[in-house]
């Protein structure tokens, strides 16, 4: 784990800050959020907190949002389809331009991880509050991240040297790998352009689907190749660099709980990682990303094997919608650490010493769809009342008489709670869970429920097929 | 106390942020400064570097209403730094932040992008068309500019322009009306 040094208290005003502080830096006075929804929301929290003056960007359908009216200024950028709005960089710089704003914060999904974006927020003068266009690139490219991670002594598994040129030497791979193996694309994730393959005979037609289906979402169809690990679970670490060379990690993730790659639950910290291996892989992270010129927050994804053995697999640069976990469990705001990190301030500036892991944290991604058919559910919410009381967060852009549009995704409300245990945490979730109210659409809550109430999820015990089998098994059952 | 600084350089937005980074040590100096001598109201030129700062006495807050928009000055592009709750007075009319009333039978013309509204081709020539004028379909009605790109705004109906709802200079929202026209029958 990374040591830091004791720090001065940050004062919000920017102009004391002038006049005082020796170690300063010109903290923004303007950001434009290029995002909507609940994180654009936190967003807007963190730079009121900061003293910054906020410009939400909308589309059409997105009028009436809470991140437009609690943004000091709004403007429309177009109609509401993503293309032609939130994904229009354009439309998007261009608002920046006659706000004229100092920094875009991107949040999550959407132009988060787009370095032409960051490149051209550069060329425009505008910080972008994340990572160096390089630097998203060079861990957009699945294969390339993987590479600079094992050179850096990241443990990853095993797999191709690179990317897999033709069906050929995919066997020949997966003959010294060892089958089953899993077909990725470099090019993106989500679990688009993946293919688990178990044996020679299945190898030329997976081979095929996962390029097309790779070449199709992300306009590239190289592949590389990784031993697939049987009920893996899937640990995620945070971290934050700051601009002067210094990363730090802030502990890990258990997102195991995901239905077709999409995470439902995450807590913190993981029923499976013990503090030796926390610091263990923070300080190697650490030196890692420093040697990469990591900035800003990231989380790097792991997967762990049955033998409690962590493999690197991914990394995203941005901040990730979970990120409230971390929060709570760490006291660290990870969003204003972003902001200011992005304006010059040193990691002990950031952190007021070193990172402690205190108590339990648990999230659940409340959807608007239906919990047993997943189908989206969109609409006018006819009541909301969400979860309060003792150690409960609700993050959420949702509101009485809100409409939820159809176009962008479904997340209503992030429900988090914080404890001193897991124990108490998932009888906290289950208590909130029962205590939110959400009418006129449907919502994943009395699925949540029902995981919370099973007894693995209950021990611990649990790995990324446990939804599916959870499902399989109860699927008949009226919620 | 509050401070509000422009810079203003006509050498443009390109060297914008190599000006930042060598005026944040001066500006900072020069605030010290102005505190410790207590002065009100300072301006300084150097070459194509124009820095004007203001002591502003008061805080300004804003009723969260509706999502406002606010106007630019009609000036070359200037960077706001420093906590600055004074906003700059408009030279050019507020535009209405609220939604106009439309009108019967006028057809409203509405900016299909975010950007910056110019009446006319170039700073000084007359305007592209002015009230009471006749205008064809297809018909150049003004510029908006975004990203340092002039994109010209066509009228897609024939008629008299009856209203005009943007000032010269001013930022434009993705749907923001522009001109009013009485379709000719």
């Amino acid at each position: 784990m990374c040591r830091l040094a004791t720090s001065r208290e940050l004062e919000s005003h920017s102009s004391k800050l002038i006049a005082r502080s020796p170690w300063l830096f010109l903290m923004f006075s303007k950001i434009l959020i290029a995002n909507r929804g609940e994180i654009a929301l936190r967003v807007i929290c963190a730079c009121k907190e900061l003293g910054i003056r906020t410009v939400a960007i909308y589309s059409e359908a997105d009028r009436n949002s809470l991140h437009v009216r609690f943004a000091d200024d709004a403007i429309c950028i177009g109609p509401p389809q993503l293309a032609q709005s939130y994904l229009n960089i354009p439309a998007v710089i261009s608002a920046a331009e006659i706000a004229n704003v100092d920094a875009v914060h991107p949040g999550y999904g959407l132009l988060a991880e787009n370095a032409n974006f960051a490149e051209v927020c550069e060329t425009s003068s505008i910080k972008f509050i994340g990572p160096h266009p390089e630097v998203i690139r060079l861990m957009g490219e699945k294969e390339r991240a993987r590479a600079a991670m094992k050179q850096a002594g990241v443990p990853i598994l095993p797999g191709s040297d690179g990317i897999v040129a033709s069906e050929a030497e995919a066997l020949e791979w997966a003959r010294q790998v060892g089958f089953p193996v899993m077909l990725k694309a470099s090019a993106g994730g989500g679990g688009r352009g993946m293919r688990i393959v178990r044996n020679e005979d299945e190898l030329p037609g997976l081979f095929k689907s996962a390029q097309a289906e790779a070449a199709g979402a992300f306009g590239n169809g190289d592949l590389y190749m990784e031993k697939y690990v049987e009920h893996p679970r899937h640990i995620e670490f945070q971290v934050l660099g700051d601009e002067h060379g210094q990363v730090v990690s802030l502990g890990e993730r258990e997102c195991s709980i995901q239905r077709r790659h999409q995470k439902l639950l995450e807590e913190s910290p993981s029923p499976q990682v013990t503090p030796e291996l926390r610091d263990q892989i923070g300080a190697v992270l650490c030196k890692a990303l420093a040697a990469v010129g990591y900035t800003n927050a990231g989380t790097v994804e792991f997967v762990m094997d049955r033998d409690r053995r962590l493999h690197f697999i991914e990394m995203n640069t941005r901040i990730q919608v979970e990120h409230p976990v971390t929060e709570m469990v760490t006291d660290v705001d990870l969003v204003k650490s972003q902001i200011m990190i992005a304006a010059g301030a040193r990691m002990s500036e950031v952190l007021m010493g070193p990172v402690v892991h205190r108590g339990h944290a648990m999230e659940c991604r409340i959807n608007a769809e239906h919990p047993e058919k997943f189908t989206p559910s969109a609409g006018k919410i006819t009541a909301f009342h969400p979860a309060g009381g003792t150690g409960v967060r609700v993050d959420t852009a949702a509101y009485a008489e809100g409409v939820i549009p159809p176009y962008y995704d479904s997340l209503i409300a992030k429900l988090i709670v914080r404890a001193k245990d897991r124990n108490e945490a998932v009888s906290r979730m289950a208590r909130a869970l029962e205590m939110f109210i959400v009418e006129g659409v449907y919502t994943t809550i009395p699925l949540h429920q029902k995981i919370l109430a099973d007894p693995d999820f209950r021990a611990g015990n649990f790995d990324t097929g446990f939804i599916e089998r959870y499902l399989a098994k109860n699927g008949k059952e009226r919620v | 106390m509050s401070f509000c600084v422009r810079f203003s350089s006509a050498a443009g937005v390109a060297q914008r942020s190599h000006r930042k980074r060598m005026n944040q040590k001066e500006l900072r100096e020069l605030i010290e400064f102005l505190i410790e001598k207590d002065i009100a109201e300072f301006e300084l030129e150097r070459g194509d570097v124009k820095v004007r700062i203001k002591r502003g006495g008061e805080h300004v807050f804003h009723a969260h209403a509706e999502p406002r928009f606010f106007s630019v000055p009609a000036a070359p592009p200037t960077h706001e730094v420093g906590t600055a709750p004074v906003l700059a007075p408009p030279t050019a009319p507020a535009a209405p932040a609220a939604e106009p009333v439309p009108e019967d039978g006028l057809h409203m013309v509405k900016s299909p992008i975010v950007g910056t509204f110019y009446e006319a081709p170039s700073p000084g020539a007359p305007p592209f068309v002015k009230v009471g004028d006749t205008v064809e379909v297809g018909q150049v009605l003004c510029i908006v500019e975004a990203m340092k790109l002039l994109n010209e705004i066509e009228s897609d109906v024939a008629g008299e322009i009856v209203k005009k709802l943007a000032a010269n200079s001013q930022p434009i929202e993705y749907g923001q009306e522009l001109f009013a026209i009485r379709p000719r029958k």
